[in-house]
């Protein structure tokens, strides 16, 4: 038999990691690390490696297909364009600490899209092949100019046969107007909701009647639609996190199982902040331990809340299929299955390039609504956007689970060729992988109750983690 | 039961296939050009029978109310004065039986094999012509692919001229061979699904229950070309007494080596053929000896891998996996029983096979309120 390349990395109870390209795993001891880096495998690792689809006989039989089947599966390759993010403007009637570089004051002008940006939009929009489309606004705050998000939904629903809406809104002021835009069905809520209402005042509010407003709104939003419409996001700032215990309930108590806990974004600040291990070491621990804690409040409580990049994470080591997260997949090409457009008709590969592109450290938009998409410049970042041949990831058991995260590098290091270790991006990555695995190989209840509800199945057991022993 | 054959009197030698068609009192004006030339249309109904006239007629059909038949495709036997509906209009459950023989002999195969073959293909092609839009097609056995240079121009002809049309397909995988790639290739793969069973990751178990030595290894390497050509494949495994203890091993084989299969059925055993000469020895109650099916789905369906219940009395599965087992007993194959009287899943449950016997077998069923 020959065997396909196999990667390692010690896990936290000393043992081994071991990981073949097209994502096939196992835990064993140092000694079957031995065996197999003197080529000395036993007819009992044989015979495991042969069970596992980790080698095959010859070209073409059923281990070799399979080996090939979920390495190539596990390959992102969207072809079709059916996700923008339009910022129809860039306004915003807060000022969240965090977010400076990327609003404008509420009553500033030229900030919002000009007619002819919109027509623009309408036809970039018009040239999209469908059937389906999944629009975000986000801005600025996209409430503001309710108008415009009419006149883009309106179009949607007449050129596509399925079409989906997100508002990125900070639920301060809802009139008339914008409950009618979200009473519809085929429109959802995204708001940020930053733990309990202190912290959430602190870096958002700022004012006690500002921050009643909202959770006025927020209840008010919870009680006319089902659970579902209502998805939120919590920023926490590591060097001071919110309750997680307290910001979990109140999750709950509004519907939202599903927790996206995001570090501030940093984005532009890197030469102005450290960014050394001290901080992707304090954020690792937190969130860490925000998993252990929702474990055991899963257990406690009977209902299952997840943290959703974990999740991910999860799906990514066990599934091939795990790839339509923008957030990790690989390649990650750019501009490919969804690109932003700013408040002045401008192409974006993502959020943060825009964000990056406005406080004018480098142009990454990617041509504009007029001219259209910039391939070229679009071509320049995709050389970048896999981990494929990195001479750090090539050594990395975690390699096929992980991604690449180009946009990040230039935001923080002002280049993309950083060895990986020295990169957020892998630093946060290696520490979400070996949580993962630590949790994948926990035998207690708890951590099998929430990982079967993570997964979606009804039940997990130990005998669903291979090892060889 | 829905009857598949009913009586007919024609005025014909050899079989032909032909549509039968009810039209309205007002459409009866445009019906000449409605109607090609494979139709019939209702003239007369009365108690005992039904005329139909068009260019594929006179044609009187016995027995049946002409309302139930409305669209479906008849081969008529004119020597033996019967039809067989082909394709039940109304239906989603239509399958062409192209052959009785097969190389294997399963120990609950539920239609055992027979020596002889008469080759209908051209009839088959005629009435999948006349399906309705949209309808899949079974297409079963005996062993089709036994008369695989038929079966493939059938697939092609068709796929090509009814671009709406699907096909499910059930084979023992044992006949493809590296020279049907180009052929495979060229047929629409993502309108067929082929049904191809696995009974055990362990060679000498799966090759008892087909009856056939050898046969695990063959079917591997035809797997692994079904997966080459691009065919989505439905892998069925009959849950039985001799491989149920091993369906978890089989679902840790499927995770490794068989990723690329569209869906993985885990199916209850059907009473009848040889399944009811060997039904002591062959049903497993799997109301009693849950734990070895949900384990095995939960760790396929882990690794992102689709799998499904089939013919599972929903009361006999626990309530977190019932959402996998969706009504698959055929209409005209299920019936309910008094147990199920007053049963909350039952617009849900697919029953029971009309021929399974009246001590059911199961240890837990019953109405779920
Ligand atoms: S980025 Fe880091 S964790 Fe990810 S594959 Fe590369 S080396 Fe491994
Ligand atoms: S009682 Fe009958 S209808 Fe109800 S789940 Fe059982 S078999 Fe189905």
């Amino acid at each position: 038999m020959k065997v396909w390349p196999l990667k390692f990395r010690e896990m936290s109870d000393g043992s081994m990691l071991f990981a073949d390209d097209a994502g096939g795993f196992f835990k064993a001891g140092d000694d079957f690390l031995d065996r197999y880096a003197t080529d000395g495998l036993s007819a009992d690792d044989s015979l495991f490696l042969k069970e596992g689809s980790h080698g095959f006989e010859r070209e073409r039989d059923l281990p070799w297909t399979s080996f090939a089947y979920r390495w190539a599966r596990r390959q992102s390759r969207p072809r079709k364009m059916n996700y923008v993010i339009l910022v129809p403007t860039l306004r915003c009637n807060l000022a969240c600490g965090y977010c400076q570089v990327s609003r404008a004051p509420e009553k500033a002008r030229g900030f919002d899209w000009s007619d002819e940006t919109l027509t623009g939009v309408l036809s970039f929009l018009g040239d999209l092949e469908g059937p389906d489309i999944k629009v975000e606004f986000q801005g600025g705050e996209p409430m503001l100019r309710v108008d415009l998000l009419e006149a883009v939904r309106d179009y949607c629903r007449e050129k596509f046969s399925q079409s989906q809406f997100v508002v990125c809104t900070n639920l301060q002021k809802l009139d008339a107007r914008a409950w009618a835009f979200l009473d519809a069905d085929d429109t959802f809520i995204s708001t940020s909701l930053d733990g309990d209402r202190l912290t959430h005042e602190r870096q958002r509010t700022h004012d006690g009647d500002v921050t009643d407003a909202f959770f006025r709104n927020l209840e008010a939003v919870v009680a006319r639609y089902p659970e579902g419409k209502i998805s939120a996001l919590p920023t926490v700032d590591v060097a001071n996190p919110p309750d997680l215990d307290a910001l979990l309930d109140n999750y709950e108590r509004y519907g939202v199982r599903s927790v996206y806990l995001r570090p501030i974004n940093h984005q532009g600040f890197a030469r102005k902040f450290h960014q050394g291990d001290n901080v992707v070491a304090r954020w690792n621990r937190l969130h860490s331990g925000f998993i252990d804690l929702l474990i055991a409040r899963n257990h406690r409580t009977g209902r299952f809340m997840e943290e959703y990049y974990f999740s991910q994470c999860l799906k990514r080591v066990l599934r091939f299929d795990a790839d339509n997260h923008v957030d990790i997949r690989n390649p990650n090409f750019f501009a490919s299955d969804y690109v932003v457009v700013d408040h002045d008709g401008r192409f974006y590969p993502t959020d943060e390039a825009r964000m990056l592109s406005r406080i004018g450290r480098i142009d990454l938009s990617i041509g504009d609504v007029a001219t259209g998409i910039d391939r070229a410049k679009v071509d320049v970042l995709n050389s970048g956007a896999f981990n494929h041949f990195d001479p750090d990831c090539i050594h990395c058991a975690y390699q096929p689970f992980c991604g690449t995260d180009v946009v990040d590098d230039i935001s923080r290091y002002g280049r993309v060729d950083v060895p990986r270790p020295d990169t957020w991006f892998c630093g946060r990555h290696l520490a979400l992988f070996d949580k993962v695995f630590e949790i994948l190989y926990r035998n207690d209840a708890p951590t099998r109750a929430s990982l079967a509800a993570w997964l979606g199945v009804a039940a997990w057991d130990d005998g669903m983690a291979p090892v060889h022993s | 039961m829905i009857p598949l054959r009913v009586k007919v009197e024609v005025n014909a030698e050899e079989p032909f296939v032909v549509r039968l068609r009810s039209f309205e009192a007002e459409e009866r004006e445009r019906e000449p050009e409605q109607l090609n030339h494979f139709e019939v249309s209702l003239e007369r109904a009365d108690p005992d029978g039904a005329d139909y006239a068009g260019e594929g007629g006179p044609i009187r059909v016995l027995g049946i109310d002409p309302s139930e038949l409305d669209g479906d495709v008849l081969l008529v036997n004119p020597r033996r004065g019967t039809a067989d509906r082909l394709i039940r209009s109304t239906s989603p459950h239509n399958t062409f039986l192209v052959t009785e023989r097969c190389d294997q002999v399963c120990v609950m195969c539920s239609q055992p094999p027979k020596k002889h073959h008469v080759d209908l293909f051209t009839y088959f092609e005629t009435a999948a012509l006349l399906a309705p839009e949209g309808a899949t097609i079974g297409i079963s056995g005996g062993e089709p692919t036994l008369f695989k240079e038929r079966l493939f121009t059938f697939l092609k002809r068709v796929l090509v001229a009814r671009p709406d049309l699907f096909f499910h397909i059930l084979t023992n995988g044992q006949h493809f061979e590296e020279d049907d790639r180009s052929t495979m290739t060229g047929l629409d793969q993502s309108r067929i699904v082929w049904g191809v069973p696995l009974y055990s990751h362990d060679p000498s178990v799966h090759d008892q229950v087909v009856g056939k030595q050898g046969a695990q290894e063959r079917l591997l390497d035809n797997l692994a070309f079904l997966c080459r050509v691009g065919a989505a494949v439905e892998l069925r495994t009959v849950l039985m007494q001799p491989n149920a203890p091993g369906l978890p091993e089989l679902a840790r084989f499927i995770t490794a080596m068989l990723p690329f299969i569209r869906t993985w059925a885990v199916m209850q055993t059907e009473n009848i053929g040889y399944g009811r000469m060997n039904w002591k020895t062959l049903f497993y109650d799997s109301s009693e000896g849950f734990d070895v099916v949900g384990r095995a789905i939960d760790l396929v369906r882990s690794r992102g891998i689709d799998a499904r219940l089939y013919n599972f009395p929903l009361c006999t599965v626990p309530e977190a996996y019932r959402h996998l087992a969706p009504a698959t007993i055929s209409d005209w194959k299920r019936t309910y029983r008094e147990e199920c009287e007053g049963c909350s899943l039952k617009a849900e449950c697919g029953g029971f096979f009309e021929w399974h016997p009246r001590d059911h077998g199961y240890g837990r069923l019953g109405a779920v309120q």
